[in-house]
């Protein structure tokens, strides 16, 4: 497995305010799978994304990427983690908002030594002619192919989308997913994609349901419908 | 509502609790320095108003030549001014390094003595010392102190407000209580002193005064003058000298032109009575010759020759005669007749010739007589026009005109206006701080704002929100800067040099009700103020933009920066995006470095003073004198000093016009010959703004005369306000001898007898006089020095903070994307470098410069030149330690990066 998370613990908070959000989550991931990460508001999709990716500690458990055991990494060695192999998609965006988009992109680009071709990228995102404006000057969809450039520029192994697709309309979702497919097929990208939307289970290798900080289901597709077909998005 | 939002307002205390510490923390500092260095100066100020009334402190004082009358002491009586003698004798102690004892009754009425231990004498052997004095000897109560044999026990320590300075004399440069001090007797003891026969010099008849009856200086100045006394009263023999020289000449020429016209008179009588006798004298002489020629007829007629001789005839018809008669020896005889008779008739001729010339000398010893009286007039004309009479009055000095009095006061106003020009620029400076931090907290609560704009929340109660906790937090910092002024820690270090140099007692610190006022409501004041305004104009825009927070995303715009490498692009285009943080980092600088510019220049000032006087005195000796010798001694320079003044920023100053010989080596200046082209002093020059070219006015207030000059150079002098003119130009200007001098340069002692002196002064005295500056304003400038410089890592502090604040969004995401601190302070920090290396480049000269235009309002009582010159390495030392100081809080706030989790980043959006 390219994502093995054995047993996987975490909680907030103390004594009242205690939470379990993740009571020993184990999925596995091969690697260039797209995997769908779904689930009701609460249920630890997002936390189970971000101890995968090194942004939250984990409690208890195992989690492993490319053979890398995450829990217990120190701060350095959860940056190199995060530079070496993990790109990031949000649901906001979140671009720099004084840099234009080719410097956004370069925020990453920066991070390697063997960046993807930048004109490339740009050509393929549908970016070339926007590569000089700043995110306030974009459209919901051009900002989130942004931040998708942005995450592609430095060829991660995985690729983390939080809600890829949450803050756009259904027309700009299915140009996101189209394109996340497009990168899966060209890069040969793992992605583990948390969303809320029923459809893009459909186009995934892998869905994973969670429920109240346990894995409810989870299953291969054994059928992808292509992100293009994909209906009530 | 505001109960719900309260609750907001703690945990925003507690969130942002170093931020507001820090402020708080600031304002406390800035409050406690303005508190500490103004109400340590007003304390002195006041304390020594205080005792002034208390001591019941002269209006003047004047000396005079012999004591007043009982009438005139009646006459200044009846005029409602109040007098008392407070007669002297200065007495050189023993040891020579004991100095000078001024030797006073106890004073009754004026400048009374305040007592700091002890009591005042009530025996005769008792004596009450001054306090300086008592402590450079160690003197205390009890002690005995030896004056000219005569064992004094001290019985008290006292000060006196008209000796707050205790300068010797009162044109000296400095005080040096090792050498002077008054010390204050019984009257009894006084008198026994005085007859014992022990004074080493006369008694000096001090008066002083308090006006009363709506009568000034003036007026009794006025009346002073016009009190006259014989010379003959005056007991100093060198001033007897002196006068016989000088005014005393008149009578001599009176006397002399008296002389001369009665001699004439003699001589026009003598020769007129001579003249009456012309006409005997003529007569006599012709009945000489009638009779010889009688004599000469009846000789001839006895030899038969009958002829009538005539004056006319005589000599044709002894000459017929002598040739008719045939005989040789009758001939001969006829002839030698002839020869009588014409040696008669010159001595005739010439007694009428005598007489001719006696009627000339006649007429002319009448018109000498009359020349003569002509002379006598006009002579005593010249001399009524001037005043050769002698007045009583030797010196006449107003209470505000005397250096002594009110020294500490006036040495304190400096220390006022830089602790109030300080305190103004902190003032603005936390302003700006202040209203940094709101404009960045207001911004980043911007959707909260606007949620609960869009809900209905007043704009009052969300001024009301916003406002209570920087208002409690500046009026509580001010109340803790205020409280730890008050305990007056500092205050004694700011005021120990004025207790260390000027004669006063020691003052309880208090703090003047402005500055209460200053410390309490200025800061919660401000921050409303700040507050209303950024609030009342976030409030303008609609809910939804302030949920959107548009501000923010319109800071987003920027120029294009193709062609830089990414992290040059990135630390431009982040400067761009906080160049108001950056404009606030660069604004705090300047304004902290204002601050620090007042110590900066204090100290340059003092320093170069010191340095200036030290190099520009070339004399060792300057002896100003009271009754000058005809000749200079041999090997001094003689100089003529003449004392006007200038007003400059509200201040009269004292400028000496000082005429010099062509050859005086003791000053670097070439004088012209011109009366009204002079060459000023730097000093003069950078005080009053002078340059060359310029024309400026001296009051002689003595005469009631202005002189008007203009600049022909100026010399480089830093010691005093200094008109250099030729000596002999100058004499000719004022109307003295062509050898008059009152002023003798040395490069040696000079014996010169004490009593012709009104002081010497040496090239020591003068460095050392420079050097009090120093010592007066140390403490202020190590306060203002160490206080700004904190003030000014804390501004850097909480600016460089804001901006990291401001970039936390940004720092957790690139977090989440791998970087690590050291690229993230790359990233967010080092571009810092570049706006404090910049922003310092420009705010160090430009503080310094603003400071250098402030700086002579500051110590706008001080005569001194204004030489606030500094070197170019003073720029390069203050630039690197700011470049330091950057770093050093650079480092501190790096592990600041530490706390912005990549997490972040999924809580919140941009």
């Amino acid at each position: 497995m390219y994502v093995e998370v054995t047993n996987l613990k975490k909680s907030y908070g103390e004594g009242g305010s205690y939470v379990e959000v993740l009571k020993g989550v184990s999925v596995g991931v091969e690697q260039g799978e797209m995997c769908v990460i779904q689930g009701t508001s609460g249920s630890g999709k997002s936390t189970l994304l971000n101890c995968i990716g090194g942004l939250d500690d984990i409690d208890s458990g195992s989690c492993k990427v490319d053979g890398l055991e995450i829990a217990g990494l120190k701060k350095d060695r959860l940056s190199d983690y995060r530079r070496d192999t993990l790109g990031f998609v949000f649901q906001f965006y979140n671009l720099v908002p004084n840099l234009t988009v080719r410097e956004n992109i370069e925020v990453c680009r920066y991070l390697t030594k063997d960046p993807l071709d930048m004109d490339e990228l740009l050509e393929t995102l549908g970016l070339k002619e926007h590569a000089d404006k700043f995110p306030s000057q974009l459209s919901g969809g051009q900002q989130q192919r942004t931040a998708i450039a942005r995450a592609l520029i430095k060829n991660p192994k995985l690729l983390l989308c939080d809600e890829p697709t949450g803050a756009l309309d259904s027309k700009t979702s299915r140009d996101i997913l189209i394109l996340l497919e497009k990168i899966n097929e060209k890069y040969g990208t793992t992605m583990l994609i948390v969303t809320h939307n029923n459809s893009i289970k459909n186009m995934v290798h892998r869905v994973i349901f969670l429920k109240d900080g346990e894995i409810a289901k989870q299953y291969t597709n054994e059928k992808r419908v292509p992100a293009r077909e994909l209906e009530d998005l | 509502m505001q109960k719900v939002l309260r609750k907001r307002v703690f945990r925003s205390l507690r969130k942002h609790f170093i931020r507001y510490a820090m402020l708080g923390a600031m304002i406390a500092l800035g409050i406690f320095l303005v508190v500490t260095i103004v109400g340590s100066a007003e304390t002195l100020t006041r304390g020594t108003e205080e005792m002034a009334n208390e001591t019941n402190l002269e209006d003047g004082e004047f000396e005079v030549f012999v004591p007043l009358t009982g009438a005139e002491k009646q006459h200044i009586a009846d005029m409602g001014i109040t007098l008392e003698e407070q007669f002297y004798f200065d007495q050189q102690m023993e040891k020579e390094k004991d100095g000078t004892i001024r030797l006073f009754r106890v004073r009754e009425k004026i400048n009374k003595l305040h007592l700091v231990e002890g009591e005042i004498p009530a025996e005769n052997n008792e004596l009450a010392i001054e306090k300086r004095y008592a402590q450079e000897h160690g003197l205390h109560t009890g002690d005995v102190l030896d004056i000219a044999g005569t064992s004094c026990k001290i019985s008290g320590i006292a000060v006196t407000s008209d000796y707050d300075g205790p300068f010797k004399e009162v044109s000296d440069t400095s005080c040096n209580s090792k050498l002077f001090g008054p010390a204050f007797m019984t009257e009894e003891a006084y008198q026994d002193f005085k007859t014992s026969g022990k004074t080493q010099k006369s008694e000096t008849y001090l008066y002083t005064y308090k006006l009363g009856g709506g009568k000034t200086d003036q007026d009794l100045k006025d009346y002073l003058k016009d009190l006259k006394i014989e010379a003959s009263e005056v007991e100093d023999p060198l001033f007897t000298e002196y006068w016989d020289r000088t005014g005393g000449v008149e009578d001599k020429l009176r006397d002399a032109v008296r002389d001369l016209r009665d001699a004439t008179d003699e001589v026009a009588d003598a020769t007129e009575e001579l003249s009456d006798h012309n006409g005997d004298i003529q007569d006599g002489t012709g009945k000489i010759m009638d009779a010889y020629l009688k004599s000469t007829e009846n000789t001839l007629k006895g030899y038969g020759m009958n002829v009538e001789l005539s004056e006319a005839n005589y000599e044709r018809e002894l000459d017929r005669l002598a040739k008719a008669a045939g005989n040789p020896v009758l001939a001969a005889s006829l002839s030698q007749v002839k020869e009588e008779l014409d040696d008669l008739k010159d001595y005739k001729d010439g007694i009428k010739e005598y007489t001719d010339g006696v009627e000339e000398l006649g007429d002319g010893v009448k018109e000498m007589a009359d020349g003569v009286e002509e002379l006598d007039d006009s002579v005593n004309d010249a001399l009524d026009e001037f005043d050769f009479s002698l007045s009583n009055l030797t010196s006449f000095l107003k209470a505000s005109d005397n250096q002594r009095i009110f020294a500490t006061k006036n040495d304190k106003v400096v220390d006022i206006e830089v602790g109030l020009i300080a305190g103004a620029i902190i003032f603005i400076l936390l302003a700006y701080v202040i209203s940094v931090f709101v404009v960045h907290s207001i911004e980043s609560e911007s959707s909260i704002i606007g949620t609960l704009y869009s809900m209905g929340v007043t704009k009052n109660d969300l001024l009301l929100h916003y406002i209570s906790l920087p208002v409690v937090v500046t009026f509580l910092s001010g109340l803790i800067g205020l409280l730890a002024a008050s305990t007056g820690v500092l205050a004694p270090m700011i005021a120990e040099s004025s207790y260390q140099y000027f004669s006063i007692a020691e003052f309880a610190f208090t703090i003047p009700k402005y500055l209460w006022i200053y410390s309490m409501v200025c800061p919660p004041v401000m921050a409303v103020i700040v507050n209303v305004l950024v609030i009342s104009s976030k409030l303008n825009q609609t809910a939804l933009s302030l949920i959107r927070n548009d501000v923010k995303q319109k800071a987003t715009k920027g120029m294009k920066l193709k062609g830089k490498s990414f992290v040059a692009a990135f630390r431009i285009r982040q400067m761009i995006r906080e160049l108001r943080s950056t404009a606030a980092v660069v604004l705090g600088m300047f304004l902290s470095l204002m601050v620090f510019m007042i110590g900066v220049d204090c100290y340059i000032l003092c320093s170069n003073i010191a340095k200036d006087y030290a190099k520009d005195t070339k004399f060792a000796y300057m002896y100003t004198l009271k009754y000058p010798e005809k000749e200079p001694p041999a090997g001094a320079h003689e100089a003529y000093a003449y004392t006007c003044k200038k007003e400059a920023m509200g201040f009269n100053f004292d400028v000496t016009i000082l005429g010099l010989t062509q050859e005086d080596p003791y000053f670097d200046v070439k004088p012209g010959k011109s009366k009204t082209e002079v060459v000023i002093s730097s000093a003069m020059a950078e005080k009053y703004g002078l340059k060359k070219g310029e024309e400026f006015i001296l009051t002689d207030e003595e005469k009631e005369v202005k002189y008007a000059f203009s600049v022909k150079d100026i010399a480089k002098y830093a010691s005093g306000f200094y008109v250099f003119m030729d000596i002999d130009v100058m004499r000719d200007m004022m109307g003295e001898t062509s050898d008059y001098y009152n002023v003798l340069f040395s490069d040696k002692s000079i014996d010169i007898d004490p009593g012709r002196l009104y002081s010497v002064t040496s090239r020591e005295d003068v460095v050392k006089g420079s050097e009090v500056f120093s010592s007066l304003m140390m403490p202020m400038i190590y306060t203002l020095s160490f206080s700004s410089a904190i003030i000014f890592c804390v501004v850097l502090y909480l600016m460089m903070k804001v901006m990291i604040d401001r970039s936390a969004q940004n720092i957790s995401l690139i977090k989440v994307f791998g970087y690590r601190r050291r690229e993230i302070r790359k990233l967010y920090l080092d571009g810092n470098f570049y706006t404090i290396s910049v922003g310092a480049l420009i705010v160090l000269p430009l503080s310094k410069k603003l400071m250098n235009m402030m700086f002579p309002f500051m110590i706008s009582n001080v005569a001194c030149g204004m030489n606030v010159e500094t070197p170019f390495v003073f720029y390069i030392v203050a630039f690197l330690v700011i470049i330091a100081l950057y770093f050093v809080i650079n480092t501190l706030l790096v592990r600041r990066l530490d706390r912005y989790s990549p997490a972040e980043i999924l809580k919140n959006r941009e």
